[in-house]
């Protein structure tokens, strides 16, 4: 299964500057448990210790927000997520 | 009633099919309380002081410094070390004297949020941090008045309109809070989004068009690309969770 990960612009450092990840999963954990796999300096951006994501960090499946357990959502070949960090600035 | 002069003053914007007249007197009539005066609230408040919104309310308790200049517009060279909002209402009062423009010098907190927005048709969410971003969204939803987000990093920036009690409220997007710190940003980007935020605000008031609700808007600068996100009201957000809004 191939599902596109879109990558904010300041987690693109982590990905190699990769604005767009290919990856394999059969749900939203599964799928970022790949990238973190090809790009193992992104996971501290997107996990807190205890393996959930940190609250700032929102994912889309397919432009919809996968919110609550994301993680478990299922996703199916062909979509696209993309996580969306908090921004504050003003 | 318009003046002569005002509707000579906003004869094009009269001249757009459902505003008119009616939607000037509106825009006449409303109060607008704008948190925060620094990139995004110089862009919002320049345009909907020229839009002859009747009252703008500007809070920000900052001083201007010299690496504010990049973006925040409405402050010059001269203003360093004045008190933001003042410095904005100054500019702001030359450019509509028809506008009543109110500077307030105060850090927004829980014991004055209540006070500062009591009485005000819409607000503007154009702070620098978090958490007064959440409290200005939890004192939108208690007080049922509509709030219009916006925010910026770099050259990418989201804004997002809520209606109390009917739609998505920031709390139901934005779930945590991420460390402060000094953020990038270049001032083409605030001024697009807190362009996006006036247009929100005339629209509400005049009520036409349709609001940027239960839509997160992202805008890429890099690549130029306006994207849309779907959100759904959380019945157990912490702020608006099983609230209807005042009636």
């Amino acid at each position: 299964m191939s599902i596109k990960i879109e990558i904010p612009s300041y987690l693109q450092p982590y990905t190699n500057n990769m604005e767009v990840v290919e990856v394999n999963g059969s749900t939203v954990g599964g799928c970022l448990n790949h990238l973190v796999k090809q790009f193992p300096g992104i996971e501290k951006m997107l996990f807190a210790k205890n393996g959930k994501l940190f609250g700032y960090v929102a994912i889309y499946i397919n432009g919809e927000d996968a919110y609550p357990e994301e993680l478990a959502k299922p996703v199916k070949d062909g979509d696209e997520l993309d996580i969306l960090y908090i921004i504050g600035g003003g | 009633m318009l003046t002569t002069d005002e509707r000579k003053r906003y004869d094009r914007q009269i001249m757009i099919r459902g505003l008119g007249e009616d939607g000037q007197e509106k825009l006449k009539r409303a109060k607008v309380i704008i948190a925060g005066s620094g990139g995004l609230g110089s862009a919002a408040s320049i345009y909907l002081v020229a839009a002859g919104v009747g009252t703008i309310r500007i809070v920000d308790h900052d001083r201007v410094e010299l690496s504010n200049l990049n973006r925040q517009v409405l402050h010059w060279d001269n203003d360093i070390g004045r008190n933001k909002a003042d410095s904005a209402a100054e500019k702001l009062s030359q450019l509509n004297q028809g506008v009543k423009i109110e500077a307030m010098d105060e850090t927004i907190n829980e014991a004055n949020i209540s006070r500062l927005v009591a009485g005000f048709d819409l607000i503007v969410d154009a702070m620098d941090n978090l958490p007064t971003r959440y409290l200005l969204n939890k004192a939108a939803i208690e007080n049922n008045i509509p709030f219009v987000h916006g925010a910026v990093y770099g050259f990418e920036g989201r804004a997002m309109t809520i209606i109390p009690g009917k739609t998505a409220c920031l709390r139901c997007v934005y779930r945590g809070l991420i460390p402060e710190e000094k953020f990038p940003v270049i001032g083409v980007t605030p001024a697009v989004i807190g362009c996006i935020q006036a247009t929100e605000v005339i629209k509400y008031i005049t009520g036409i068009g349709k609001l940027l609700t239960n839509r997160l808007l992202v805008y890429n600068g890099l690549n130029m690309k306006f994207r849309e996100f779907k959100v759904k009201k959380d019945l157990n957000c912490e702020h608006c969770g099983h609230s209807t809004g005042k009636e």
